[in-house]
């Protein structure tokens, strides 16, 4: 029973972060049309960022996570106007298009890592790393804890930010349909750029806590990538409250599946458990994709 | 007139030179003409769905590991069948594979057909990783068959079938047609009155078997695979990059993108040494054909045709058995 509470603890931590991300990534598709394969390259370098900045500068793992997102954030603004461009252009199929640009993007930021990094795999320290709490019969490490809070206060604020402000509002008008939001006045084009780059500064905010509580190398970015398929195939693609829920969910079974099963299972059960869902509601269970 | 004998001129001239290389090359350049040659007729087999139907399979290599382990499977110790036995059953079973996966997620449009098909060959490779049989993460060790030239002639073979019946099927009948048609506008395609769920089905059970014919003298030629060196996500990665680079939905594109890039590979392979740099450069393709190019190489040389139904491609048809169903 111990270890069923456990591992259910340890699974809503994990689906926590998970939901971080996945929701830039719902976000990022309601707005701008796009599946993007590079999401866990951006996860990837959030984590490698992380590195670099506890054994290059000495500081701890935490103080990487702002300047993830203002560096990732940067990042991908800039690359926001080619992915619209991209989407909105008049050769024939600008959909498969994008769909391939991103998919270049993630072999790029794979092969590029793979170049310059290695396979060797690298761990995020922080003041927390290897502490653990213990609640009754359950032991908790302190940084899945710690996480899980970023995760929440960095889930919340983009919450609020699309729910209380009035550019959330542009942003969820463009969602629902950009055609009426553009009429509306709102510039498109730079709210998609805006958005990806946002997307892309909490991907990689993630990256470093997935980073801190794991560990990372250049391969790994397939896994992230998956967890958010998974997340928009179960969700619904573009449907944002739905990824919460999902990753959550994410995060259990694939902490029972590796505890029960056994950890080479845990990629096995969650691809078969997407490609059941693709086919049996293809618009998410939820119902609510676009 | 004239434009055709040239053309027909050309390819008789390239066949000869292609039957005659191994009696030009040593032994080390005969593979790499070996490798040349199955990446051009893989990468035609992905640009069947992926040119003419507009359907991006992102899992393409579940199709060429299938070939490759059943041909293995059947080869090693308990079976030990002839080499030749193999590939009727491995297009059998990758047929039936492909009927079963492909009715089902061929009604997914867009970015939900890409991310099914990625699952699928992601399960088959954790699966296969997993499984005893397959020899697991260590893979299988096939009866080695030193003869360069045998394996250069079948990859010959194999890949001008590959595009002959490319040529006459989607370029020259009016099984082509419909494919483009639901290509180009699924709905309009449908109140034309073409079956789209069984042309969609015949394309990807074709473009799927020969992806698996290539696997399996693949497996035979290098005598050992492993999950990741037949089914690993950067083998689709490179089919689509050689036919994004070559010019999607065009005859030539992918044999000009799958040689380009074979030989960069071998390049790269000989003064690195090293495969990560490669892997650097194919993303970079992509974004860069994408941005700039997206109509690919071929597309620079197009010419404005008008699609025509010929003597062979309705033979072909016949053959393959392609667009009977729906034909009133």
């Amino acid at each position: 029973m111990d270890l069923f509470l456990q591992t259910l603890l340890n699974g809503l931590l994990i689906g926590g972060v998970i939901a971080t991300f996945t929701i830039a990534f719902q976000l990022t598709f309601g707005v701008l049309h796009v599946i993007d394969f590079a999401v866990g390259g951006w996860v990837v370098l959030g984590g490698y960022l992380g590195y670099y900045i506890v054994a290059g500068l000495g500081l701890d793992g935490f103080v990487a996570i702002p300047v993830a997102f203002v560096l990732f954030g940067a990042i991908g603004y800039l690359i926001g106007p080619i992915l619209y461009n991209v989407r909105n252009s008049r050769t024939a199929r600008p959909e498969l298009m994008a769909l391939a640009l991103t998919f270049g993007l993630f072999t790029l930021l794979r092969g590029g890592m793979l170049t310059a990094w290695g396979f060797n795999t690298r761990t995020v320290a922080t003041a927390l790393s290897g502490e653990s709490l213990m609640v009754g019969p359950v032991t908790v490490p302190l940084i899945r804890v710690a996480a899980a809070l970023f995760a929440v206060m960095i889930a919340g604020g983009l919450f609020v930010f699309l729910y209380r402000t009035r550019y959330g509002l542009a942003i969820r008008a463009t969602a629902e349909n950009r055609h009426n939001a553009a009429l509306m006045g709102v510039n498109i084009r730079r709210l998609s750029a805006n958005v990806y780059g946002l997307y892309a500064g909490i991907t990689a905010m993630a990256g470093v806590l997935m980073g801190a509580i794991y560990s990372v190398n250049p391969e790994s970015g397939l896994r992230y990538t998956l967890f958010a398929f998974f997340v928009a195939v179960l969700a619904g693609l573009g449907s944002v409250g739905g990824a919460v829920v999902a990753a959550l969910l994410l995060g259990v079974v694939e902490a029972y599946v590796a505890t029960y099963v056994g950890s080479s299972y845990s990629l096995l059960a969650i691809f078969a458990t997407l490609f059941l869902v693709l086919l049996i509601s293809p618009r998410g269970i939820l119902r609510r994709g676009l | 007139m004239k434009a055709r004998w040239l053309d027909i001129l050309f390819l008789g001239a390239l066949l000869f030179v292609l039957v005659l290389l191994p009696l030009l090359v040593n032994n080390y350049w005969l593979r790499i003409a070996t490798g040349a040659l199955m990446w051009a007729g893989l990468a035609c087999s992905w640009n069947m769905l992926g040119g003419y139907a507009g359907y991006i399979n992102f899992g393409h290599s579940a199709f060429f590991g299938l070939g490759a382990y059943v041909t293995a499977l059947m080869m090693v110790d308990p079976l030990g069948l002839p080499f030749a036995a193999t590939i009727p059953a491995g297009i059998a079973v990758t047929a039936a594979c492909a009927v079963i996966i492909g009715a089902p997620t061929l009604r997914l449009r867009g970015a939900y057909f890409a991310i099914a098909t990625w699952a699928f060959a992601e399960v088959l490779i954790q699966f296969a990783t997993v499984m005893e049989f397959t020899g697991g993460i260590g893979g299988l060790s096939l009866p080695p068959f030193l003869n360069e030239r045998f394996f250069y002639f079948a990859m010959l073979m194999a890949a001008a079938l590959t595009y002959l019946v490319t040529w006459a099927l989607f370029e020259h009948s009016r099984f082509g047609l419909k494919v483009k048609a639901l290509r180009d506008h699924e709905p309009a395609a449908e109140a034309m009155g073409i079956n789209t769920s069984l042309v969609k089905l015949q394309t990807f059970v074709l473009s799927a078997v020969t992806a698996s014919v290539f696997g399996a003298i693949f497996a035979y030629w290098v005598t050992f695979i492993n999950p990741k060196s037949v089914f690993g996500g950067d083998i689709t990665d490179q089919m689509v990059v050689m036919v994004l680079l070559g010019g999607l939905g065009t005859l030539w594109g992918p044999a000009i993108g799958g040689v380009a890039l074979f030989v960069v590979n071998r390049l790269i392979w000989m003064y690195w040494g090293d495969t990560a740099f490669y892997i650097a450069i194919l993303g970079a393709a992509i974004v860069l054909v994408v941005l700039f190019l997206p109509n690919g190489i071929a597309g620079l040389f197009a010419k404005r045709g008008r699609g025509s139904v010929s003597v062979l491609g309705k033979a072909v048809e016949k053959l393959v058995g392609a667009g009977e169903g729906d034909r009133k």
